[in-house]
C-alpha cells in the first residue's frame, strides 16, 4: 500500500478517513485462504462473557471483610461436620477421673512438686487418728493397763481438734504457691491418670477444652452443638425459602384478589409475636413427635426419628412463621419483573403461569433470594440458641450451644471457660454468618450499596 | 382557608378508616393466636396433674370435671373464649393454686414492663446519636469502630452479653463486683443495671445500624444540599432536616422492638431471676399450668399486637407524604 499517497489528516477531523476506506478492497490472493482452526477460535473467544455469578463472585472477592467471614464459615463448617471424627470422645462419653478439668495442666512433676510443698507448709505431725489410737494402747498396754473406750474417745476428739486447727491454719493458697515455686499451667486439659498414661508412652489426646462436670470433653461436646446450630440455620433458611419464595411470586404474579387475600393472611402472620408462639409450637410438637417416634410406623417416622423430634418441631415453628419476610420482598420484586417484555412475550407464547414464574420471574430475583436466605441463617441460630437456653430446644443428651451455656451458669465463676467457650464459638458463629451476608447483598446488588 | 379544613377533615375520615382497619385486623391476630395457643396446649401429651404423686382414677375425673377439661376441646375453647371476653382468664392450677391468673399477671408484667422500658429507653437515646455519628463521620476511624461494635451487638445473643457482664461486674473479677448477680427490686438501681444493659444491647446496635443508614440516605437528598447552599450551620442541617427524616424507618422499627424486648426478657429474667412476666410465662410451659399459659401468652401477645398497630398509625400521623388509602404499602 502506497502509504505516501495518502493526505495528510488533521487528527481532529470529523470527515471520514476516505484513502483508508479505499483500500479495504485491496485484497491478496492468501486473503482468500481458509482461516485455520486456531484462528477461528481465537476470533470467538476475543472477549469471554461474565456471567452474573462470576462478576458477582468477583465483587466478592475484593471485599476482605466477606471473604475472611466466608473462611470462618468453612472453618466452622469443618469444625463441626469433620471435627468429631478427629477427637476420640463422644459427645455423651463420660471419661471416669477426668470430671471438671480445666482447658490447662500442670506436668506431673510439678503436681509433685506442689503436693509436697503443701505438705511440708502444713504441720507433719499430725499423726492418722489409728495411728495414735495404735500408740496410746501400746503404751497402755507397756504399763500394764487396758485402755478404756473413754479415754480411745478422748484421743479421737483430740485428734479431731487437731485436724480442725490445722485446716484452719493450713489456708495455704495453691494459687499463691504456684506463683512462688514458678510453676507455669500448660495448655490443655489432662487428667492425672492421662498424664502418668502419657508419661507411660501411650499416645493421650488432650480435652483442648477441658471437660464438665461428668468428664464429658467440652470441645466434642462444642463441635456437636455447633454442627446442630449450623444445621438448624441451613435447614430452616431452605425451608423458608421454598415457602416464602413460593408464596410470594404467586401472590405478586396473580395480583387481584388473590393477591389481596394472600396479603392478609401475610399481615396476620406478620403481627404474630414470633418467639411466644415458635416458644410453645416447639414445646407442644415435641412430645407429640416423640410420641409419634415411639409408636408410628412408615417411611416418614424413621425421617423423624433420624432427625430427632426436637429439630423438626423446631424447623416447623421456623417455617410457620418465618416465610413471611422473603415472601414479601419476592413479592415485591415479581411485582416489579411482571411488568417487563420477556415476560409478556413469554405469555404470547403460551406459557403457562407456573412456567414463568419458575423459568423467568424466579431466576431474575435470585440475588435477592440468595441475600435474604444468607441472613436468615444467624437469625435461624440465634432463635435455636435461645429455645435451648431456655431448655425447649435440642434435648439431654445431644448438646447445644444454648444448653451448654445455660449448664454453665451453675458453675459460672469457678469454670468461666465453660460458659465462654460456647458464647465465643456461637456468636462469632453469628458474626460470620451476618457479615457474609452483608458482603453477598453488596456483590449481588450493587444498586444497594451504600 | 375553607380549602385548607375541608382537605383535614377528609385526611381524619381516612384516618378513622385507617385505625379501624388495623384495629380489626389486630383483633382477628389476637383470636388467632388464642385459637392456636388452646390448641397447641390441649395437644400436648401430660397434664397439670401428673407431676405430682399420681392421683387415683376418681381424683383425675373429678379435677377434670371441676376445671371443665372432660368436655370436647372446641367447646372448651368456646367456654374460654367467652370467660375472656368478660375479663375472665381463669385460675392457675398449679403454680399459684387457685390464684386468678389475671392477679399474677398484674404482679408480674409491671417487673418486666419497668425493665424493658429503661432498657429500650437507652436503647433508643444511645443508639440514634451512635447512628448519626457514625453517618457523619461516615469512612472515618470513628464510623469503623462503631460498625464493628454495632455487628458484634447483633450477633450475640443477650444471653451471652448477660453472663459476659455477669463474669465481669458480678463477682467473676473481684475488685469488680459492683452489681449484684441476682435481682431485687428492693435494693434500688444497682439490680437494674445488668439487666436493663444485657436486654438493650442488641436493640442498641440495631437502632444505630438503622439510623446510620438512614441518615446516609437523607444526607444525599438535594433539600441537603440546599440547607447546605444557604449556609446553615452543620448542626442544624443534621438536627432539623437530616435527623427528622432520618428517624422514619426508625420509628417503624420501634414497633418490632417492643415485642422483642419483651421476648428477649424471657431470657434474661431467666439470667438474673428477674420475677418478671417473661420468666413466669417459661415456668407455666414447663408445669402445663394450662390457664396461666393461655393467660400470658393471650395478655403478651394482645400487648405486642397493639403496641404494633399504634407505632404504625403514630407512623402515618408523623409522615405525610404517606399514602394511608394504600395500606401497608
Amino acid at each position: 500500500m502506497a502509504e505516501d499517497k495518502k493526505m495528510k489528516r488533521c487528527p481532529v477531523t470529523l470527515q471520514p478517513d476516505v484513502e483508508g476506506m479505499l483500500s479495504w478492497n485491496d485484497f491478496d490472493a492468501d486473503d482468500f485462504e481458509s482461516a485455520s482452526q486456531e484462528e477461528k477460535e481465537d476470533f470467538i473467544q476475543e472477549r469471554q462473557s461474565v456471567s452474573y455469578w462470576k462478576d458477582a463472585w468477583r465483587r466478592l472477592k475484593k471485599n476482605t471483610v466477606a471473604m475472611v467471614a466466608l473462611g470462618v464459615i468453612i472453618f466452622l463448617v469443618l469444625f463441626a461436620f469433620v471435627g468429631p471424627y478427629l477427637v476420640p470422645y463422644g459427645y455423651e462419653e463420660f471419661n471416669k477421673g477426668a470430671e471438671n478439668l480445666h482447658p490447662f495442666h500442670y506436668a506431673l512433676e510439678d503436681q509433685k512438686r506442689l503436693e509436697a510443698e503443701i505438705a511440708a507448709r502444713t504441720q507433719t505431725d499430725t499423726m492418722s487418728v489409728d495411728d495414735m489410737i495404735e500408740q496410746a494402747k501400746a503404751e497402755a498396754e507397756a504399763k500394764g493397763e487396758k485402755l478404756s473406750n473413754v479415754e480411745i474417745a478422748k484421743i479421737r476428739a483430740q485428734a479431731k481438734v487437731n485436724t480442725q486447727n490445722t485446716k484452719e491454719e493450713d489456708a495455704v493458697d495453691p494459687e499463691a504457691l504456684l506463683g512462688e515455686l514458678g510453676i507455669k499451667k500448660k495448655l490443655f486439659g489432662y487428667s492425672t491418670a492421662e498424664l502418668e498414661r502419657k508419661a507411660a508412652g501411650e499416645s493421650v489426646f488432650p480435652h483442648v477444652f477441658g471437660t464438665d462436670m461428668y468428664g464429658r470433653d467440652i470441645l466434642v461436646r462444642v463441635m456437636y452443638g455447633a454442627r446442630v446450630s449450623m444445621s438448624v440455620g441451613i435447614c430452616a433458611a431452605i425451608l423458608v425459602l421454598c415457602i416464602g419464595a413460593t408464596y410470594g411470586a404467586v401472590s405478586g404474579y396473580c395480583g387481584g384478589k388473590v393477591d389481596a387475600v394472600m396479603q392478609r393472611i401475610v399481615e396476620v402472620i406478620y403481627s404474630v409475636p414470633e418467639m411466644l408462639v415458635v416458644l410453645l409450637i416447639a414445646t407442644a410438637l415435641k412430645p407429640i413427635l416423640t410420641e409419634y417416634v415411639n409408636t408410628g410406623t412408615g417411611p416418614i417416622k424413621s425421617f423423624v426419628a433420624v432427625l430427632g423430634p426436637n429439630l423438626i418441631s423446631m424447623f416447623i415453628a421456623f417455617g410457620m412463621l418465618y416465610w413471611v419476610t422473603m415472601s414479601r420482598i419476592i413479592r415485591g420484586q415479581v411485582l416489579q419483573l411482571k411488568q417487563q417484555e420477556y415476560v409478556t412475550a413469554a405469555k404470547a407464547l403460551g406459557a403457562s403461569g407456573g412456567r414463568i414464574i419458575r423459568r423467568h420471574l424466579i431466576p431474575n430475583c435470585i440475588g435477592q433470594i440468595v441475600v435474604t436466605t444468607c441472613l436468615q441463617i444467624p437469625s435461624a441460630i440465634f432463635l435455636e440458641s435461645f429455645l435451648s437456653y431456655l431448655g425447649v430446644g435440642v434435648s439431654a443428651p445431644l448438646p447445644s450451644l444454648g444448653s451448654m451455656a445455660t449448664d454453665a451458669l451453675s458453675g459460672m465463676y469457678t469454670y468461666t471457660y465453660r460458659l465462654i467457650i460456647p458464647s465465643m464459638v456461637l456468636s462469632v458463629m453469628i458474626l460470620a454468618f451476618n457479615l457474609f451476608g452483608d458482603g453477598l447483598r453488596d456483590a449481588l446488588d450493587p444498586k444497594l450499596k451504600k | 382557608m375553607r380549602l385548607l379544613r375541608s382537605i383535614t377533615k377528609v385526611r381524619v375520615i381516612i384516618m378513622g378508616k385507617y385505625v379501624a382497619k388495623r384495629l380489626g385486623m389486630a383483633l382477628v391476630t389476637i383470636f388467632l393466636v388464642t385459637c392456636l395457643t388452646f390448641l397447641l396446649m390441649n395437644a400436648v401429651p401430660g397434664s397439670p396433674w401428673l407431676s405430682e404423686k399420681a392421683p387415683s382414677e376418681a381424683t383425675l375425673a373429678a379435677l377434670n370435671a371441676k376445671y371443665g377439661m372432660d368436655k370436647p376441646v372446641h367447646i372448651q375453647l368456646l367456654k374460654y373464649l367467652q370467660n375472656l371476653l368478660k375479663g375472665d382468664f381463669g385460675v392457675s392450677l398449679k403454680m399459684q393454686k387457685n390464684r386468678a391468673v389475671l392477679s399474677i399477671i398484674g404482679e408480674m408484667f409491671p417487673v418486666s414492663a419497668k425493665v424493658g422500658a429503661i432498657a429500650l429507653c437507652w436503647a433508643v437515646l444511645v443508639g440514634v446519636p451512635l447512628g448519626c455519628l457514625a453517618a457523619f463521620k461516615r469512612g472515618k476511624l470513628t464510623d469503623s469502630i462503631l460498625r464493628v461494635v454495632c455487628t458484634l451487638g447483633i450477633s450475640m445473643p443477650s444471653f451471652v452479653v448477660a453472663s459476659i457482664l455477669l463474669v465481669t461486674f458480678a463477682g467473676g473479677i473481684a475488685s469488680l463486683k459492683i452489681f449484684p448477680t441476682i435481682f431485687d427490686a428492693s435494693a434500688g438501681w444497682r439490680s437494674y443495671v445488668l439487666p436493663c444493659f444485657a436486654l438493650g444491647f442488641y436493640p442498641m446496635c440495631y437502632t444505630a445500624r438503622q439510623t446510620r443508614s438512614a441518615m446516609l440516605d437523607s444526607l444525599n437528598q438535594e433539600f441537603i444540599k440546599t440547607a447546605r447552599a444557604k449556609g446553615l450551620k452543620n448542626s442544624k442541617i443534621i438536627f432539623k432536616h437530616a435527623l427528622r427524616n432520618a428517624l422514619i424507618p426508625v420509628i417503624t422499627y420501634l414497633g418490632p422492638q417492643v415485642a422483642f424486648t419483651l421476648c428477649g426478657g424471657f431470657v434474661v429474667e431467666s439470667v438474673f431471676s428477674i420475677p418478671g412476666l417473661g420468666r413466669y410465662f417459661v415456668q407455666s410451659i414447663q408445669n402445663r399450668d394450662y390457664p396461666v399459659i393461655m393467660g400470658t401468652t393471650v395478655f403478651l401477645a394482645s400487648f405486642i399486637i397493639l403496641m404494633n398497630m399504634v407505632v404504625d398509625i403514630l407512623y402515618k400521623i408523623a409522615d405525610p407524604r404517606i399514602h394511608l388509602t394504600k395500606g401497608g404499602e
